[in-house]
């Protein structure tokens, strides 16, 4: 059976994190088939095949990136949160060339080309630029249509992005209080919008529900965009946005009465079916909604039947699995990083990171998986813009929110080196489960073993909670596989496969042919919006049974620890952090670490977009009340933190503990 | 008497600006801003200004009380007095031989507050005790000033010295703030005068704590080691008169305010302190409660408790008060809940950080009770108390504390043409959204206003300070830097009226505006351009004459009927000479310079003057101050 090396130098610069649910792949790392062999080289990770390099900037460059987009020479044009626009001349060479097209504009969240001129979105407005005199620097800057704003810092408008009749399409975040920071709110005309609008400025409000769509794509000319998990979005997701769409978040549903709005939900008519919770305390005071735990709860799928206007997610990215604040979404084109052409890749501003997302259509519906593609930026990514030799260039910035990497700005670039990394290539709905389709022939041993597989489905809650735990998880039993005869693909049978649920797919035990290699990112998240019909797998065609018994191999060290999170184990440490007798080390709540998500923001001891377990230990909390502050998180505890922890209620008593303990053990 | 001198008054504002760093404030640069946020009115007298009674005889007769004044920005050392009160005027000439004005009060700590109008190269000053002088002069246009320009505190002359080296320790001004001559200007000087000790020696030397000119801080805390040129004499004293410059130009002063602090302070002596274990939101019976600690103090301090959460600091101890009056106390008790006791009333009760009491005393030893319960673990105990009371300044009774660490401000200079697009809050408070401000060189900067395509303000000086916005988060707002002026309410340039006498639209409603944004020329400067009305606007704003003003310039195409502009809307508008005003009493000159041959209309509204004129394709006027 593989050993996966779980590699996390937490001394390095560089902060790896983990895909998938460990206590999955803990489950299946005693099976193996008897002809398999122990491994202890490493797997291939995500660097071996994607580097990741820097675009030197003039020292001094205050390049926190807004905007990307590469112009029809190759020039890259980037936008500043300090409302610069630069052109970049050979972006991909040892020297690129930095121009200031423009300053003086107000936060430019964006930015696209047409017909010889810039657009982009501004605080204030949507805007054309232009260089009518040809020195290199603007001098026409044409207000396409002003957008009204009452003054919050956060009614930032993000885009366009140009539909293939030359309109354009750009999305505007809500206003966040001061005080009830759980609350945005519109009050100014679209705010919490997506907003259509002419070359002539004439604008036609296009959908609501949006409370901080940062990420907004125009995918096959359909517009779709990314939410922040915050209050009544459960998780981070991709939306396709067809006119008229309702996409989660009430605030912006006060102007439906607006003659020109494509849809009519009111919030009233949306809150008579969920409470918006509007809580006062003795003082009077507006308090937060917590989630509580054992309640009866609706989800979007479940209202989408009284509001047909609802538009759920094509494809959900799990919050803190694969990302926590999803940014620009953008096509792979042709001949760029070789089989993933065609895909998308999403941007992730609080872990930064990049995720790959392969869509289809079954029932006329956009649905598909998720995975991670690559960490380690050096800041919160925002903005993903394809150059001209098909390197990916990445704008990033964290200023005011916090997030992974070392640095609060960034301009970099992302080179494929040729090499076809062993990945799910794409896997796609079937009647009775799912087809994985590999870019690497498999191991067909690996691969038709049954147990080399796991599959588990979950849901969010709708609710106006900031956040929602993944709830509702059930397991899904593996019936039968089949692999193709090319190896390229496998089709498994799963049992109680739910509708509308995002169901993870693991694969630790499958390997390629090559190197024996296991995948780079073993587990994958399908919503299953529709499942499509068609036939079934005879399982005569299948394998349905687990290989020769599972005779449990020999556990090396890192099997041993990564073991002790599963209960009935007969390790000794696990034992010793059961009982409480013994401080549980690091080995012991790594694997509980990543699988509550909480790497997704806290390192042992540095900074990320929560604090670092140093720190936490300093306040001197009792275990139980860290594990009550995991279940309910204080915000309010850490005021210099800007983004908020949801609630993790998800976390069982026993690990919470175990964790606490831990974190406790560091003021030692 | 603690000597709090040095350190009370940076940290008394900084005090009453404890905010917390919740998570999503974003932190904005630390502006000092000392004092008068509380300072009542305490001991405050207008000089009446109907006669010079109060004041010494002068043996040249050069000042006269008038009731206003003109100057002429074509002719030096010209003002022109109507008749009337209420205006002091300097006008020295054949008839009149020129000398100083020396009042008949003496003060020692002092804040005073005045308006005054020079005539063109005129030279004046304020000598506070006599003795140390804030020159006064038409610096106008000058871009680096010295000491011995509009704001500076005057140099030290040392006779002896070589010819070239006498002048020493004069400070010049952080800017220019000064304007043109013949306009009113403000002037705020907060002043404490030197300390003697009981052999009459001087313990410490007077201070500037404070100039402001005309809005801008030109002099913080300066101390001044010695009496400047030209004193009245050259020991320094705990009192002197206040002493206003005639022998050098005409000037005009009006609306003069002292306040003076001479009365001994309020002072907290006898504290005890008991320290009790728990979580109080009120007041508990101590009766009951043992104390985990107690002892006396010196002074009011968080730091005589060890417990870092849950606790109940309780003071007691005696307020001795110097003179009967009225007593405000500023209390910072954060993180719980803060309670005072004087004279057995509970005059505040502080829930969150930072709250006032008032309360009116009789002289004596009265009784003081100060309550601090901490429990919101997450935040450090901080206990601040100031009183503020009749003839003596606000000061910090409790130990200096530490507060939130200062970020380091983002400037944005204009050293060329240079744009930035932010929202600007006015002095009047309204936050403008779409708004852009235009800077250059001649430190003469602007903002326009795109929702109404106004012209909303114009400064002088550095050109933004935009820490506000790019400072974490940020509130996507930026501050003009420097000398404002503001033009009042932004509204419409252009309007229809269907008669002369129409209320000019107080919003955009039915006008049509659209803005359409702007381009720039090769030095980058902006043309802007609008519709209103079916009109077609263009609109550019220049420096003219070195920065010593603003010339807009507006072409409009399809004009439609009963077109207007209002150029200015103000308190009083007055005729300066043949298309030219002063808006506004005096705030800045307005100038016509092209009009199509349309007359100016200056209109009487309710309350207020304007200034409006017909416009059909072109317009344009210079705004000079």
């Amino acid at each position: 059976m593989r050993y996966i090396h779980f590699d996390i130098p937490l001394q390095s610069k560089k902060v790896f994190f983990l895909v998938g649910v460990l206590s999955l792949l803990c489950q299946y790392v005693g099976a193996q088939t008897s002809s398999s062999r122990v491994f202890t080289q490493e797997s291939a990770k995500e660097e071996d095949y994607f580097k990741i390099m820097r675009l030197p900037a003039p020292e001094g460059t205050v390049l926190e990136v807004g905007g990307l987009c590469t112009l029809p020479n190759g020039e890259l044009a980037v936008t500043t949160r300090r409302g610069d626009i630069f052109i970049v001349e050979n972006p991909t060479s040892q020297k690129p060339h930095f121009r200031k097209f423009a300053s003086g504009l107000h936060e430019v969240l964006g930015i696209a080309y047409k017909n010889g001129a810039l657009y982009c979105a501004q605080r204030g407005e949507l805007t054309k630029i232009t260089d009518t005199n040809n020195d290199g620097k603007a001098d026409v800057f044409q207000t396409i249509a002003a957008l009204p704003v009452t003054g919050n810092y956060c009614e930032y408008n993000y885009g366009p992005k140009i539909a293939a009749d030359g309109s354009f399409f750009i999305t505007c975040n809500l206003a966040f209080p001061e005080d009830e920071w759980w609350r945005p709110y519109s009050k100014a005309p679209w705010r919490g919008w997506m907003l259509h609008i002419q070359e002539d400025g004439r604008i036609e409000p296009w959908a609501t529900g949006m409370r901080s769509p940062a990420g907004i794509g125009m995918i096959d000319n359909e517009m779709f965009y990314a939410d922040n998990q915050g209050d009544w979005i459960g998780s981070g997701g991709i939306i396709h946005v067809k006119k008229g769409a309702f996409t989660g978040n009430p605030a912006g549903l006060v102007w439906t009465s607006q003659a020109n709005s494509p849809l009519k939900l009111t919030q009233e008519q949306l809150f008579a079916k969920v409470s918006p919770r509007f809580q006062k305390n003795e003082n009077g005071q507006d308090i937060r909604p917590l989630n509580v735990a054992d309640e009866k709860f609706t989800t979007l799928f479940e209202l989408k039947k009284s509001f047909p206007e609802i538009a759920l997610p094509a494809v959900w990215l799990p919050h803190g699995i694969l990302g926590i604040s999803n940014s620009e979404i953008v096509t792979i084109p042709e001949g760029a990083f070789g089989p993933f052409a065609g895909q998308m890749l999403i941007g992730d501003q609080g872990q930064s990171k990049i995720m790959r997302v392969f869509m289809e259509k079954v029932n006329g519906e956009y649905q598909g998986a998720a995975w991670d593609f690559r960490s380690g930026f050096q800041s919160g990514v925002l903005r993903l813009a394809w150059a001209a030799d098909n390197s990916l260039f990445v704008g990033e910035t964290n200023r005011g929110w916090g997030s992974a990497g070392e640095a609060t700005q960034g301009l970099q670039r992302l080179v494929w080196n040729n090499k076809v990394p062993f990945e799910m290539l794409a896997v796609r709905a079937m009647p009775d489960g799912f087809e994985i389709e590999f870019t690497k022939p498999v191991v067909r041993k690996s691969a038709a073993d049954i147990s080399s597989y796991a599959v588990e489905s979950f849901i969010y809650k709708y609710h106006p909670v900031y956040g929602s735990p993944p709830v509702n998880t059930q397991k899904c039993a593996i019936k039968g596989v089949k692999v193709s005869e090319d190896g390229l693909k496998v089709r498994i049978a799963v049992d109680n496969l739910r509708k509308n649920y995002i169901h993870t797919i693991s694969l630790p035990g499958v390997v390629e042919t090559e190197n024996s290699f296991s995948l780079v990112h073993p587990t994958t998240y399908y919503t299953l919006n529709n499942i499509p019909d068609g036939e079934k797998l005879s399982l005569t065609q299948t394998n349905t049974s687990k290989t020769t018994a599972a005779v449990p191999v020999k556990k090396t060290l890192a099997d041993k620890t990564s073991g002790a999170s599963k209960a009935g184990s007969s390790n000794t440490a696990d034992k010793a952090a059961a009982s409480g007798s013994k401080t549980p080390s690091f080995e012991v709540v790594k694997p509980l670490l990543t699988k509550y998500t909480c790497l997704a923001c806290h390192s042992p001891d540095k900074r990320q977009v929560g604090p670092a377990y140093a720190e936490v230990a300093k306040r001197n909390y009792t275990h139980d009340q860290i594990v009550n502050l995991i279940h309910d998180p204080q915000p309010e505890n850490w005021p210099d933190y800007a983004t908020p922890m949801p609630p993790m209620p998800q976390v069982p008593r026993e690990d919470a503990l175990k964790i606490a303990a831990w974190i406790n053990s560091l003021s030692k | 008497m603690k000597a709090l001198d040095e350190v009370v008054l940076v940290y008394v504002a900084d005090l009453k600006r404890i905010t917390l760093p919740d998570f999503i404030k974003n932190s904005l640069c630390l502006i000092i801003c000392i004092l008068g946020l509380q300072s009542p009115a305490y001991s405050q007298t207008v000089l009446p200004l109907t006669d010079l009674t109060g004041f010494k005889p002068v043996s040249g007769n050069s000042w006269q009380i008038v009731g206003d004044v003109t100057a002429d920005l074509d002719k030096d050392n010209r003002l022109t007095p109507v008749k009337g009160t209420g205006v002091l005027l300097n006008l020295p000439d054949k008839k009149r031989a020129e000398s100083d004005l020396i009042s008949n009060f003496e003060h020692g700590d002092v804040d005073l507050e005045l308006d005054f109008m020079l005539a063109k190269k005129s030279n004046s000053g304020v000598y506070l005790q006599g003795q140390y002088e804030v020159q006064l002069e038409d610096s106008w246009g000058v871009k680096t000033p010295t000491s011995g320009n509009m704001g500076g505190i005057y140099e030290r002359w040392d006779e002896k010295q070589l010819i070239g080296q006498q002048g020493y320790q004069g400070y010049a001004p952080r800017q220019n703030a000064g304007k043109a001559p013949g306009l009113w200007q403000h002037l705020k000087i907060k002043f404490q005068a030197p300390r003697f000790g009981a052999d009459g020696r001087k313990t410490q030397n007077a201070k500037m704590l404070l100039v402001v000119l005309n809005g801008v801080n030109i002099h913080e805390n300066v101390e001044l080691l010695g009496p400047t040129r030209g004193a009245l004499s050259q020991e320094e004293i705990a009192t002197g008169p206040l002493r206003l410059q005639g022998d050098h130009g005409a000037i005009a002063f009006r609306n003069i305010r002292i306040t003076n602090y001479d009365k001994p302070r309020a002072e907290l002596i006898d504290l005890q302190y008991n320290i009790y274990k728990g979580k109080f939101d009120k007041a508990p019976d101590f009766s009951k409660l043992p104390p985990e600690a107690k002892g006396t103090s010196a002074i009011l301090t968080s730091t005589v408790n060890r417990i870092p959460n849950e606790f109940l600091i309780q003071y007691q101890g005696k307020l001795r008060v110097p003179q009967a009056g009225e007593y405000t106390f500023n209390l910072t008790s954060p993180g719980g809940v803060g309670i005072l006791k004087v004279n057995n009333n509970e005059i505040a009760k502080v829930v969150g950080e930072t709250g006032q009491g008032k309360i009116t005393l009789p002289v004596g030893d009265i009784s003081f009770e100060l309550l601090y319960s901490k429990f919101v673990s997450y935040i450090k105990p901080i206990l601040g108390l100031t009183i503020a009371g009749p003839g003596f300044r606000e000061y910090l009774v409790s130990d200096a504390t530490t507060i939130k660490d200062p970020v380091d401000p983002i400037f944005v200079p204009a050293p060329t043409n240079t744009l930035l697009r932010s929202f600007i809050d006015l002095p009047e408070g309204q936050r403008l959204t779409h708004a852009i401000s235009v800077g250059n060189p001649e430190q003469l900067h602007y903002a326009f206003d795109f929702d109404r395509g106004a012209l909303a303000l114009a400064w002088r000086g550095p050109f933004m300070d935009a820490t506000p916005m790019w400072q974490d988060r940020g509130d996507g707002s930026s501050r003009p830097l420097g000398m404002l002026q503001p033009f009042g309410k932004p509204t419409l340039l252009f309007g229809k009226l269907s008669s002369e006498q129409a209320l000019w639209p107080t919003d955009t409603t039915g006008s049509n505006y659209r803005p359409k944004g702007y381009t720039l020329d090769p030095q980058d400067i902006p043309t802007f351009q609008y519709q209103v009305h079916g009109a077609v606007v263009t609109d550019i704003i220049r420096v003219i004459d070195n920065g010593k003003g603003l010339q807009r310039t507006l072409t409009v195409q399809n004009s439609p009927a009963n077109f207007y502009a209002r150029l200015a809307s103000g308190k009083k508008i007055e005729v300066y000479s043949k298309n030219m005003y002063l808006i506004d009493d005096k705030a800045y000159y307005l100038r016509l310079d092209e009009a199509d041959n349309a007359k100016p209309i200056v209109r009487n509204m309710a309350g207020s003057q304007e200034l409006i004129i017909p416009v059909q394709n072109k317009l344009s006027y210079s705004v000079i101050f």
